[in-house]
């Protein structure tokens, strides 16, 4: 091995170690959830987050109270056409469980 | 999910006890007051089914009619699903089984095998809310749905067929993101019970 070859190895050596070493450690406390590591068994111990967001089904209990009855026939039907007024549901106040992405897995419907 | 008898089980029955099975036009809109007073759409949009009229009403949070539109429903009469008809093939499913359930359901966005965004009203019998598809010609699924009458817009299998556009510009913005209520009234004598209500 001539002096040279032995120099570009050496670099190649030091070069790769120093990349390495600016590499994130594995944590179990990562600042930011989605970058965790250090996962563990669920039986053995906490898991590190793999960056998913927990699914909030807990949809809150709505207080039941008694209402009024009130009387309306108002109400066009029969006419085979869609009827719409208003302007969307942007400003409505939902205290349902929100959940942008779907809870349940794909299944066919019945048509 | 399966029909959840609400809280206010009582109050519905008391208001809707005197029209069970029939389907006056004012129905859809009392069960929608009688709900926002009673806080059974928990504070959300939600919609009313009325499968004699074969028309959908979907409401905002505070009982205000966005819109209504003709839908189409199950071929058979009946306001229950036969018990594990979600799990069986389409082609398993006879037609006296081929049936919109009436009730309260806890809706929620969900996409079908074809990765299709629908509104699952009732995942375990498979019945959702979802844009018509015309795929079988024979059906006539949108003429249907052009015609005037109710009595032709029983065709599905139990869901319930909703115009494109009207899907687009109401149901998904009211129940295309997040859980809902969808009521579907009883068309049968006695199918009040599964909104809470007693047989007759």
């Amino acid at each position: 091995m001539t002096k040279t070859s032995t120099l570009i190895a050496v670099l190649t050596l030091g070069a790769a170690g120093a990349a390495f070493a600016q590499g994130n450690p594995p944590t179990t406390a990562p600042a930011n959830p989605a970058t965790g590591a250090g996962q563990q068994s669920p039986a053995g111990g906490a898991m590190g987050t793999t960056g998913t967001t927990p699914q909030n089904n807990s949809a809150t209990t709505g207080t039941s109270s008694s209402g009024s009855s009130q009387s309306s026939g108002s109400m066009s039907s029969g006419t085979g056409t869609s009827t719409g007024a208003g302007t969307g549901t942007g400003s409505d106040t939902n205290t349902m469980a929100s959940s942008s992405q779907p809870t349940r897995a794909a299944r066919a419907d019945r048509n | 999910m399966n029909a959840r008898v609400s809280s206010c089980g009582v109050l519905l029955a008391l208001l809707l006890a005197p029209l069970p099975g029939s389907a006056a036009p004012g129905d859809a809109q009392r069960l929608a007051r009688a709900a926002v007073a009673a806080g059974d759409n928990k504070g959300g949009s939600f919609a009313v089914v009325d499968k004699q009229l074969a028309r959908v009403f979907v409401f905002k949070a505070d009982g205000t009619l966005l819109a209504s539109s003709p839908v189409l429903l199950g071929l058979a009469r009946g306001d229950a699903s036969v018990p594990g008809i979600g799990e069986r093939k389409m082609s398993e499913i006879r037609p006296e089984e081929r049936t919109t359930p009436a009730g309260r359901f806890t809706s929620e966005p969900g996409r079908n095998l074809s990765g299709e965004d629908i509104v699952w009203v009732d995942y375990d019998a498979a019945v959702s809310m979802h844009r018509v598809r015309p795929n079988v010609k024979a059906e006539r699924r949108l003429e249907r749905l052009a015609t005037p009458t109710a009595a032709d817009n029983r065709i599905t299998y139990g869901c319930i067929n909703v115009p494109v556009a009207f899907y687009d510009t109401y149901v998904e913005p009211a129940l295309g993101h997040r859980q809902g209520v969808v009521y579907v009234l009883p068309e049968m004598p006695g199918g009040g019970k599964t909104l809470g209500l007693p047989a007759e």
